[in-house]
């Protein structure tokens, strides 16, 4: 079906699947098929930030204090996480919206993108400020084995749903000589290719980001690199609601509250869903080994990793039906729980200085209880 | 809205009974008690806090966002408006 950016017909976005019917028309959120992407926007929004915002000059003199191994984690990890947030700035755009249906979901998923431009902006912002020029570390990103191993399995995935999709739209159903080779497109398969990426983009955002963000916070609980540790946080924060919206697609459809096609899918692939989460969990061990290969860094080591990993799987994977595959039963790193709360986002008394007007205004509030053993 | 001087019994699955009380969350009686209940954003988004209610029921403070099925419930966000029984996730 060719795509229309204004489809004509007088639909009702409230009977439209949230995939694969007629393309959106009119924006409008007075109504909803799917609340709760309505409701993720308004969350989504109330979160804003700029990283301009977070002073992070003092990582600056932390980052000459640290050893050569953990130069490599820190360095290495900031540019996994800009290999993720350069595909997740436009992934969800080009592969979701050509296909999306209703007018909530829609606006989630450029909602959803937009903060990951803002987390690949931190990033320089970061980077730049440990480096002045931060060229060579940006290029290493291409060349790189470890991290092109890594971006290869991601668009994978992506990539399919959108060739298909890009074939459906102008040849149609049907199967397709283009240059040389044949390809079959069904709706079927279509929707095979939307459930397989929507599963490989939540496994991402479950668990790929986590054990960078381990690492972070490890420096930050021995009040290293604290500017870094805080922009860190509130990419965090994005993240988790991020992962919430895939973990409802999901669930939406395979308990039958979407398109019934999904739910039969969903159950025909779930063998494939659950090795799609058991390899980036694979991978991200990987990762660790290759993080930790010049030597450890105190607070944490490559075994103490991996079982976070595998502790946080399990939570990921109950949350969409996929049982908890690992044999951990607490927490590993309990103290990253802190810096994944957002009640430490904004106001936390061991923070690092925040330069800007706007979040001063914030840091200003004062709290009758900050004065609970003040006596005048 | 239950009154803010209600208090209730909480019995969690292969730990204990402990008592809640207003104003805190039922994931601060929880953790009150020194029983390990994993959580992240604490405001009813993430999910990390997920638990199954077995007995009882329970009200939001905050809209949770995050997903729950029937009988799940986010202690980060809710607060006991009868005696309940739960069980934490493992
Ligand atoms: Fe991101
Ligand atoms: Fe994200």
């Amino acid at each position: 079906m060719k795509y229309t950016t204004f489809n004509q017909v007088n639909n009702n976005p409230l009977t439209e699947p949230m995939f694969f019917g007629n393309p959106v028309n009119v924006a409008r959120y007075d109504q909803q098929k799917h609340q709760i992407f309505e409701k993720l926007i308004e969350k989504q929004i109330s979160f804003f930030w700029r990283p301009e915002e977070v002073d992070v000059s003092k990582d600056r003199v932390d980052f000459q204090k640290l050893s050569d191994s953990e130069k490599h984690i820190f360095i290495s990890n900031l540019k996994y996480q800009t290999l993720l947030d350069s595909i997740q700035g436009r992934s969800p755009n080009i592969a979701f919206l050509p296909i999306i249906s209703i007018p909530e979901l829609e606006t989630w998923v450029e909602t959803w993108s937009f903060f990951e431009t803002i987390h690949s902006r931190s990033y320089t912002h970061i980077l730049r400020n440990l480096f002045g020029d931060p060229s060579s570390i940006f290029n290493d990103i291409v060349e790189n084995a470890e991290i092109k191993k890594r971006a290869a399995d991601i668009s994978q995935y992506y990539d399919d749903l959108i060739f298909a999709t890009q074939l459906w739209q102008t040849l149609g159903e049907g199967t397709h000589l283009v240059n040389g080779v044949n390809h079959t497109i069904s709706m079927r398969e279509l929707k095979k290719k939307l459930y397989l990426c929507m599963n490989s983009v939540n496994a991402l955002e479950a668990i790929r980001f986590y054990v960078s963000f381990a690492c972070t916070f490890a420096f930050a609980e021995r009040e290293l690199m604290e500017g870094n540790s805080k922009i860190i946080r509130l990419i965090a924060r994005d993240e988790n609601l991020h992962l919430t919206s895939t973990q409802h697609i999901l669930n939406l459809w395979a308990k039958g509250k979407d398109d019934p096609e999904m739910a039969e899918i969903a159950e025909e692939c779930k063998e494939q869903a659950t090795q799609i989460f058991l390899n980036a969990v694979e991978q991200e061990k990987q990762w660790a080994e290759f993080l930790f290969q010049h030597g450890s860094m105190i607070g944490l080591n490559k075994e103490i990793l991996c079982q976070y990993v595998e502790f946080i799987a399990n939570h990921r994977m109950s949350a969409i039906g996929l049982g908890q595959p690992f044999d951990v039963k607490s927490n590993p790193l309990p103290w990253m729980n802190n810096y994944l709360s957002s009640d430490n986002v904004q106001v936390a008394p061991q923070e690092s200085e925040i330069s800007s007007y706007l979040v001063g205004q914030i840091d200003s509030e004062v709290n009758a209880d900050d004065f609970g053993d003040f006596d005048l | 809205m239950s009154k803010n001087n209600d208090s209730f019994m909480v019995t969690i699955k292969d730990h204990k009974t402990v008592e809640h009380s207003a104003p805190r969350t039922l994931l601060e009686t929880i953790e009150l008690h020194q029983i390990e209940i994993q959580y992240h954003c604490r405001e009813g988004f993430c999910g990390a806090c997920r638990s199954k209610l077995i007995k009882g029921d329970v009200e939001y403070t905050t809209d949770p966002l995050a997903y729950i099925d029937d009988e799940e419930i986010l202690p980060c966000c809710c607060i006991p408006t009868t005696n309940i029984e739960i069980e934490l996730a493992k």
